[in-house]
């Protein structure tokens, strides 16, 4: 049982990392950016190529490949998320799926699509109350909940936090002030695609590199979102908690059943909570 | 969604049923050349199709609720027709029947939950059903449906004679379900309840405020939308005569959206001209690619990236779809509105 928790933290961590961006851009900006699953896909195959390079040293892979995202997560935000501003949000969620699409083909295109295991960069694990636990997933975890105190630190403190914050909540308003909002928002925007890759290489030992991950933990993370909150940074750490800790129990019992449960809370969220203006 | 609305298409036309008459034809004369050229038993898909993107027009096009879970009844109504046929009778049109009153009364019951929500939460949480149905009709049902092993199944004859597993007979059968639904749409959309369904997209508040439950018209429709889609579905098993849990799987959705988004969305003519186009790029780019991979003595992407790369284009470019851009050329006036 212990391990089932602690895999639901680990699965919740990784869901967190992977939803807050996801969660900032659509608070901030009101655009369900499917192209972060492209961000976080790319980013993970690229750490296996650098993986190879760099002879299996897996924070300089880590590192290296979290800089090479970065301008690709400009680029989108450039020339594709900029560009939907104040548009309709039909029309954000397809250019952003088609930028999914020709991501994942790109992967297929180069790296094909056998999946591609990564060995756990530590390998150690500490016995507790009779049980082997994983070194590297609770590292995951630790290291969640430092993002989680990091980010709130950010808003909080940071001048940059605070405009994004006030943007939240009346991005006209600040607007007004003369602030240029649009840069705190691509800001934003990057660094929520970095913890994406961040959060896929760190999964990526855990789990294997297919083409099609993006599509995967969109899904998931878009429940996460949903449940916690759209633009919540709170809301969206809790609620990556607690469905990655569903999707733990619910694998015990019945492992097929792991994601559609994440799904039917959601439902059941959607059903009790009152209804929102938008 | 903006000033930029043409009002015309608000009016209330008294339609004659001549009126109706001729656009059927316009659209059977136009299958029928478009037979010419393709293969009757493709043809047949293609018609299949247009079904399933004329019922996703009705939702997104006509009401403006973009759903990323429209699968779902498609599936849902392959499934209902494909268990009636194994496991129930051997009429076509009775399992037809039943694989659309099954995928109703889900439409019924999830459109009490879905409908609560607009914009990106709409499209997400459909999308979400639609990956709990494909995970359903894969591992908990799959004593029945037979998992991922797909299930054959064999219907009689319609009648007595119309014979669907014939190439023309099909041809014949999924033309007249498809000018049946062409029809019923075409009244539908131009009727009072049309327009408050198109009014809801524009505006659903002020609806509101002129004391519609606008909830019970958005509910209607999506059953409707859904039903339609079923059908679709339930002829592609009977045309068929197998099924795997693809046809369930939400992927399927962005090929509607595509073909809706390029013919243009909120125009009848502009589901099946963006049906046609899309199916033409899918049945033909598969085969063209590899050979101009071979020409060029390169790796070229697959259809994936096109696809992508299109939908960009969309996008950014030609919103209003190819019906859309004519139709702009043709209205133009001095103080018309602009895009």
């Amino acid at each position: 049982m212990i391990q089932t928790v602690i895999y639901g933290f680990t699965i919740g961590a990784i869901l967190y990392f992977f939803s807050v961006g996801l969660s900032l851009t659509f608070g901030t900006m009101h655009i369900i950016n499917f192209a972060h699953g492209m961000v976080y896909a790319l980013g993970v195959y690229l750490f296996i190529t650098f993986m190879e390079y760099f002879g299996n040293s897996f924070l300089l892979s880590l590192i290296v490949s979290l800089a090479a995202m970065l301008p690709v997560a400009y680029v989108v935000e450039r020339f594709v998320i900029r560009r939907l501003y104040g548009e309709s949000l039909d029309y954000a969620i397809i250019a952003t799926y088609g930028v999914l699409l020709i991501g994942t083909d790109f992967i297929k295109l180069i790296w094909g699509t056998t999946p591609y295991p990564v060995n756990d960069p530590i390998g150690l694990s500490v016995p507790l109350a009779g049980l082997d636990l994983p070194v590297y997933r609770i590292i995951i975890v630790i290291s969640a909940v430092l993002l989680f105190l990091a980010l709130r630190l950010f808003f909080k403190r940071s001048i940059i936090g605070q405009i994004v914050i006030a943007s939240l909540e009346d991005s006209d308003g600040v607007r007004c002030l003369g602030l240029d909002v649009n840069r705190y928002f691509s800001i934003i925007f990057v660094l929520g695609s970095a913890l994406a890759v961040l959060g896929g290489i760190l999964y990526a030992p855990i789990s294997t590199a297919e083409p099609y991950m993006g599509f995967h933990i969109l899904l998931l993370a878009f429940a996460v979102v949903i449940v916690g909150g759209m633009g919540n940074i709170n809301g969206t750490f809790v609620a990556a908690m607690v469905l990655g800790m569903v999707m733990a129990i619910t694998g015990r019992f019945w492992s097929q059943a792991s994601s559609a449960m994440v799904f039917v809370v959601m439902a059941l969220v959607i059903i009790f909570r009152p209804m929102e203006s938008d | 969604m903006t000033a930029a609305t043409d009002l015309r298409g608000f009016a209330v036309r008294p339609y004659s049923p001549w009126g109706i008459v001729r656009e059927l034809a316009i659209v059977a004369a136009g299958l029928l050349l478009l037979s010419l050229v393709i293969k009757l038993h493709w043809m047949t898909n293609f018609m299949i199709f247009f079904i399933l993107v004329l019922s996703f027009d009705l939702l997104y096009g006509f009401m403006g609720h973009l759903s990323f879970g429209h699968m779902l009844y498609f599936g849902a109504g392959a499934y209902g027709t494909a268990l009636w046929l194994v496991y129930g009778g051997k009429s076509p049109l009775i399992a037809l029947a039943v694989g659309m009153l099954a995928a109703a009364l889900l439409a019924a019951g999830l459109g009490r939950i879905v409908m609560r929500t607009h914009g990106a939460p709409f499209a997400l949480i459909n999308m979400a059903f639609n990956e709990i149905g494909h995970f359903m009709i894969q591992s908990p049902l799959s004593g029945v449906t037979q998992g991922e092993d797909g299930l054959s199944c064999s219907a009689d004859n319609i009648f007595g004679i119309i014979n669907l597993y014939k190439d023309g007979w099909a041809f014949g059968f999924a033309a007249v379900m498809l000018l049946a639904v062409f029809a019923l749409l075409r009244v539908l959309t131009a009727s009072p309840y049309g327009i408050l369904v198109r009014s809801i997209k524009e505006n659903e508040q002020r609806v509101k405020f002129l004391g519609y439950n606008t909830f019970r018209y958005k509910w209607v429709t999506f059953v409707i939308a859904s039903t339609v889609a079923a059908l679709s579905g339930g002829m592609f098993t009977l045309v068929q005569g197998f099924i795997s849990p693809r046809v369930i799987s939400p992927f399927g959705n962005v090929d509607i959206i595509f073909a809706v988004l390029i013919g243009g969305a909120g125009t009848l003519y502009g589901a099946l001209i963006g049906g046609t186009v899309f199916m033409l790029i899918k049945n033909f780019l598969p085969v063209l690619i590899p050979e101009l991979a071979t020409l060029l003595n390169m790796k070229l992407p697959q259809w994936e990236m096109w696809l992508g790369i299109v939908l960009l284009v969309i996008v950014f470019s030609v919103r209003k779809g190819i019906v859309g851009a004519v139709l702009a050329k043709w209205r133009q006036r001095p103080c018309g509105s602009t895009t």
